[in-house]
């Protein structure tokens, strides 16, 4: 049993911490007021990008950062659209998903299969790693791990919410022309979050594609970008929450391998259908438990607006 | 709007590339039926897409809707016995009320929980592709086809109107005019409207918004898990795993490349299945499939780029902006 669960919470932080990586990225967007539908393309781009620096003798370090780099210059073609020339964003999200996709797709082609050349190889910490449960699964893995898990929504919640900055970008969110007033470059702060934004997407590619899955084929990513977007929501685009909805779908997704595993009389199609069930499950109970407090309140005001100066 | 589209089509390709698929497209009928057996199923996820937006909502689920309406199609092509017609028309209305009742949870929360529908409806999509692939490796499988993973071949077939282009495209066309008369011309049609561009203004006049939107939701599902029937019934003649071919993700760009108007869906999805049969025709040049996925995402994104340079022209003219 103890196993069992040892195996679980290893798999969830892995899982888990793909989706955290992401949703911490589309939060600082869309606290900014952009709705990046692009997430899946982003990822998948990130992933392949992180597989391609590795077979190229990277290490898995770099990879990532690789990842990151090409996340934020994707980012910002997308950002030049939505934001500086204020196209549609739903639309250009999903043209960036498909355009993602597909590039990844036709660059990693002769990857495809592989194992990845580098990885996020485990880091045994000595006296932690011999605790029963928490051992293994938490002190027996890389250390980037302690990073997407506990400096970065930290990180992320002390900027958001404690500094100057943080309250310039989720201003711009709930109400771009009174920041403008006071003096806030709207379009800069949208331009610096989305690219933000992007590039901890591509991260969440490369540790897809370097700590989780470790090998690239096409469709890796399986509409994590997805879920990513769901997460915020469901986390109520809180960066601390978020974590916590994170290991819940981590723990989810790793409940669908054991059942696998272990044989269990459900068709793996249906174990793998869980996480998604599961999301909107998240969604829907919420609210239906509590009819008075309306989820979409939480959500920033301008959320998917375009801002023009002249407009009232 | 046009003009990004083309623009970014002939900036990306040669020129010869240009003129041997417009060549393959309309130089003879039998590109232009494939071009149509494209057409139809994007007209009719467009559709779908464009009624939701009509209300101001995303239905991002068309391709579950879809699966969901070729899976109910399927089961009844392959266990009922009648004449062709009867079977046909079964055939038709179980894909439409799958497709309505794959849209179901999402609508509901929506109306009555303010649940954000574009997740639910999306995420609804993974679990249709997950659900075909199981009844397609498992108790649907035809065992007589040891090859690829589908079903038994459904022995029910839309008459073709063509050669190759079934009736489908008729009653996709058909349905296009008659969605436009509904939302133009009629009070069910103006409240919607009204829903859309204001849900508090249209419930303080009275106006039952919920209900409007459950409506236009399921009509939405429906409309997608037509989609769905007609490509089993009329061109695939079986369920398999990749019978969507992203329609439904490409309605949506149908959609909003149509401005959520139901009659714009016909131009728009035309210029789409353009695109996409020339990305057929550019595979048959060896550019790889996923290179002409690639090229597909970034043509859409000069068009959203381009639909707003377009306004930027037409700005200064309009007297008295502030």
């Amino acid at each position: 049993m103890i196993e069992l669960l040892t195996g679980m919470l290893a798999t969830a932080l892995l899982a888990g911490g793909v989706l955290l990586l992401g949703a911490l990225g589309e939060v600082i967007a869309e606290r900014a007021g952009v709705f990046n539908l692009g997430v899946e393309g982003l990822m998948a781009l990130g992933g392949v990008t992180g597989i391609i620096a590795v077979a190229h003798g990277a290490p898995a370090v770099a990879g990532m950062f690789c990842a990151m780099l090409v996340g934020a210059v994707f980012g910002s073609v997308f950002a030049a659209s939505v934001v500086l020339l204020r196209a549609n964003q739903t639309l250009c999200g999903l043209a960036l998903t498909v355009a993602g996709g597909g590039l990844a797709a036709a660059a990693g082609q002769s990857y495809s299969g592989q194992p990845a050349a580098a990885i996020f190889g485990p880091v045994h910490i000595p006296v932690l790693a011999a605790l029963p449960l928490a051992g293994r699964a938490v002190f027996s893995q890389n250390p980037i791990i302690y990073v997407i898990w506990i400096i970065l929504p930290l990180a992320l919640h002390v900027l958001l919410f404690r500094t100057r900055w943080g309250i310039s970008l989720r201003a711009v969110g709930e109400d771009p022309a009174a920041a403008d007033a006071s003096g806030v470059r709207v379009l800069r702060v949208r331009f610096a979050a989305v690219v933000a934004g992007a590039a901890l997407a591509g991260a969440a590619g490369g540790f897809l594609s370097l700590a989780y899955i470790t090998s690239w084929s096409d469709g890796l990513t399986g509409g994590r970008g997805w879920i990513v977007i769901a997460l915020v929501i469901f986390g109520g685009f809180k960066p601390l929450n978020m974590v916590l909805g994170a290991l819940l779908f981590g723990l989810i997704t790793a409940l669908g391998f054991v059942g696998q595993a272990r044989d269990w009389p459900i068709p793996p199609a249906f174990l793998s259908m869980m996480p998604y069930l599961a999301t909107i499950a998240c969604m829907v109970v919420p609210p239906l438990l509590a009819r008075q407090r309306r989820s979409r309140f939480l959500a920033p005001a301008s959320l998917g607006v375009p801002y023009f100066r002249e407009q009232r | 709007m046009f003009g990004g589209m083309v623009f970014a089509l002939c900036g990306y390709d040669p020129e010869k590339l240009v003129f041997d698929v417009a060549r393959a497209s309309f130089s003879n009928l039998f590109g232009l039926e494939d071009l149509g057996l494209i057409w139809s199923p994007l007209i009719l996820t467009g559709l779908a897409a464009a009624v939701a937006l009509r209300i101001g909502l995303w239905n991002i689920g068309g391709e579950g809707q879809f699966y969901a309406g070729a899976i109910a199609a399927t089961l009844v092509g392959l266990h009922v016995q009648a004449p062709v017609g009867v079977a046909l028309v079964l055939m038709g209305l179980a894909g439409f009320v799958a497709g309505a009742a794959w849209i179901l949870v999402p609508a509901l929360a929506r109306a009555w929980l303010a649940v954000d529908e574009s997740i639910t409806t999306l995420l609804l999509n993974f679990v249709a592709v997950l659900l075909v692939t199981y009844l397609c490796t498992g108790p649907m499988r035809d065992p007589a086809n040891a090859v690829t993973a589908a079903s038994a071949h459904v022995p029910y077939e839309i008459p073709p109107l063509l050669d190759d282009l079934h009736w489908g495209f008729a009653v996709s066309v058909a349905l296009v005019f008659a969605v436009a008369l509904l939302f133009g011309r009629s009070v069910w049609g103006y409240e919607v409207r009204v829903a859309g561009a204001n849900r508090h203004a249209a419930a303080y006049a009275g106006m039952r918004v919920r209900r409007r939107i459950m409506q236009v939701f399921l009509l939405s599902g429906g409309l997608a898990g037509l989609a769905g029937m007609l490509e089993v019934a009329g061109t695939v003649h079986r369920l398999e795993g990749g019978i969507s071919n992203n329609f439904g993700y490409l309605g949506l760009m149908v959609a909003a490349l149509a401005g959520a108007s139901p009659l714009a869906v016909l131009p728009a999805s035309f210029l789409l299945a353009l695109l996409l049969n020339a990305g057929i025709v550019l595979q048959s040049y060896g550019v790889s499939k996923y290179a002409v996925l690639a090229l597909t995402g970034l043509v859409l994104m000069s068009a959203a780029v381009g639909e707003r340079l377009a306004y930027y022209r037409l700005a200064p003219k309009i007297p008295g902006a502030s």
